[in-house]
């Protein structure tokens, strides 16, 4: 709540009886005035004169002697990291992270700029390995949420570079991020982090199996061992927060199946030899499950549902029908366990789901036979139909839970991504 | 030290160890510089001839890409039992040939012995061809200062460029400096 709403609102709450006078002022005091941001003027400034300082550099830097540079770089980097810990020393959190990972930042610059100067770089990649470990420790040191994230990115980045320009897949990036970031996780699972290590490691996933030229398929072998380690988290929050990017992938790769699956064109690319595929997968549903039994999460047992083979079938209408069930028993799971939960949100992503099921089925099975205008005023009807039962049943349930619902306020539920809200 | 994470972020702990790691980056960049430098001044020196490449080939961005004369090697240099790999390390002994250019003497798995003269350079096999070998040596980009790049496409494109490579007594190798041939009329 903020203080700009306690004093528009407030007057009106005395008029009413709810509160009185005295304890209006007592809210108010409650909740001083945020000291007006003076100090960013001169922040901003320094910001704006380092910017130039920093275009001046950058015009001259071929002409500059090879000392000089290292010596421009090397400045930068103990200047960030000192005014980091200035700042985190006057107790400007914000800001002191903020710098302290510029300066991680200035670390990669340096070794990259450097390597240029003494044309160090060709195919090599320890450079930049020691940029993930210098990411990591950072990390670990200051339990910061923006070092963690810069982190991620720099793994994925050092991870593009050396899969795009080098040809090869840096395993030892790609461990690095996974065990030093995923023990991070293991003992901190928040939110925001959680998600952007998942994806994260969902972006290398994708670009090992690129690297390696394999189909396309074994990506959510992978990606289902981010998912299990979600399964052995005890903090449910970070748990589901992880699982949500592969589980947004393995929608997506199904939904996308079940749109454009139905000519056999694209059947060779996604079809791994099928015991060696099916093996690996089946021991990460394995490690799930067990995790899921554990810890009493059985009731998220039918988001495999998303990974089931379909891709084996033949192309066509088997195809489409076979994914269009698995589609549509997916979301009627979600709809159940937000039922159960008495979860708005989870009903409204159960909704949209069924609904994006509901289009791709009309859309599949009737344009052949169907007049265009009819497909679309009988899809239109379809959709408003399903949507009204769907929010007239969302409203029942809201209606019959208890008078003080464990429902996130809307404030709250905003800044999640749909699929990660799949809490139990 | 039960947990990792807890002793690391103990704020008893943090200056000790952010000082530690600001110590080690500032060394880590110091390090790759001087083993720049040291490759230059302790290292080995040897003239590469480019064969020309394909102009839109050539220009990356800020670096050019270079394809030299050695890059491919006849199957009977191979010195060694088995066959070669793809993505296997060998070693290319190079001794200098007409107009001091370095030329490929043999393809060794295993580090051989230079003569006078001759010089030992790191190498990755690339493709095996049924008569030769595709070699990189980590120095196919030459990152140019921003306004010779053209100079240099343009160069490559008509003539060979002679590049000067250093090599460190520990292996590694830089490009020295990267010059044009005369053409002579």
């Amino acid at each position: 709540m903020s203080r700009k709403f306690l004093e528009t609102e407030s007057p009106g709450w005395v008029t009413d009886g709810l509160i009185s006078e005295a304890q209006r002022q007592q809210l108010l005091a409650r909740y001083p005035a945020e000291v007006p941001a003076v100090g960013l003027l001169p922040l901003l400034g320094s910001v704006l004169v380092g910017l130039s300082a920093l275009s001046v550099v950058a015009a001259n830097w071929q002409g500059l002697p090879a000392v000089l540079r290292l010596a421009l770089l090397l400045g930068s980097l103990l200047g960030a990291y000192g005014a980091g810990t200035y700042f985190l020393r006057r107790g400007n959190a914000d800001l002191g992270h903020g710098l302290i990972g510029l300066g991680l930042l200035v670390f990669g610059a340096a070794i990259i700029l450097v390597s240029q100067l003494y044309q160090l770089v060709g195919y090599d990649v320890s450079g930049l390995l020691a940029w993930v470990v210098a990411g990591v420790a950072l990390s670990y040191v200051y339990g910061s949420r923006l070092l963690v994230l810069l982190t991620v990115v720099i793994g994925a980045g050092v991870q593009t570079y050396c899969v795009q320009a080098l040809g090869s897949f840096s395993y030892a990036t790609a461990v690095l991020v996974a065990a030093g970031l995923g023990y991070y996780w293991w003992r901190r699972p928040e939110v925001v982090s959680s998600t952007v290590l998942s994806t994260g490691l969902l972006w290398q996933a994708g670009l090992l199996v690129l690297a390696l030229h394999a189909k396309i398929t074994w990506f959510f072998v992978p990606a289902m061992a981010i998912y299990a380690a979600g399964d052995w988290q005890a903090r449910g929050n970070g748990a589901r927060a992880l699982q949500g990017p592969p589980l947004v992938a393995a929608y997506l790769f199904m939904f996308g199946l079940a749109t454009f699956g139905e000519t056999d064109a694209y059947a060779d690319v996604l079809r791994p030899p099928l015991l060696p595929y099916l093996g690996a997968l089946g021991a990460v549903f394995a490690l799930s499950v067990a995790g899921k039994r554990a810890l009493g999460r059985l009731n998220t047992l039918l988001d495999w549902l998303l990974l089931l083979p379909g891709f084996y079938l033949p192309g066509g209408l088997p195809l489409a029908v076979a994914t269009l069930v698995v589609l549509y028993a997916h979301a009627g799971s979600v709809l159940a366990r937000a039922h159960r939960n008495q979860d708005s949100d989870q009903l409204t992503v159960g909704a949209v789901l069924f609904v994006a099921a509901t289009a791709v089925a009309y859309f599949k099975l009737t344009w052949a036979f169907l007049d265009k205008s009819l497909f679309f005023l009988l899809g239109g009807v379809l959709l408003l139909s399903l949507s009204w039962y769907l929010r007239r049943r969302n409203a029942q349930t809201l209606a019959a839970a208890p008078p003080a619902p464990p429902v996130a306020t809307p404030d709250d539920a905003a800044p999640e991504p749909p699929a990660s809200t799949h809490n139990s | 030290m039960a947990d990792l994470l807890t002793w690391a972020s103990d704020p008893a702990r943090r200056r000790p160890l952010l000082r530690l790691l600001v110590a080690a980056q500032v060394l880590y960049v110091l390090g790759v510089a001087g083993a720049g430098y040291a490759t230059t001044a302790l290292g080995q020196h040897i003239v590469l001839a480019t064969t020309p490449v394909d102009p839109r080939d050539l220009l990356y961005g800020d670096f050019v890409r270079l394809r030299y004369t050695i890059s491919e090697a006849p199957l009977r240099q191979w010195h060694g039992e088995a066959p070669p790999k793809r993505r296997q390390g060998v070693f290319l002994l190079l001794a200098p040939g007409p107009d001091s250019l370095a030329t490929a003497v043999g393809v060794y798995p295993n580090s051989p012995k230079a003569g006078p003269n001759q010089v030992v350079l790191r190498a990755w096999v690339t493709d095996v061809y049924r008569h030769s070998l595709a070699l990189r040596f980590n120095l196919e980009r030459y990152y140019v200062p921003e306004a010779s790049g053209l100079r240099l496409e343009k160069a490559g494109r008509l003539h060979p460029l002679r590049v000067h490579v250093s090599i460190a007594p520990w292996g590694q190798a830089r490009i020295a400096r990267v010059e044009e041939v005369m053409v002579r009329k």
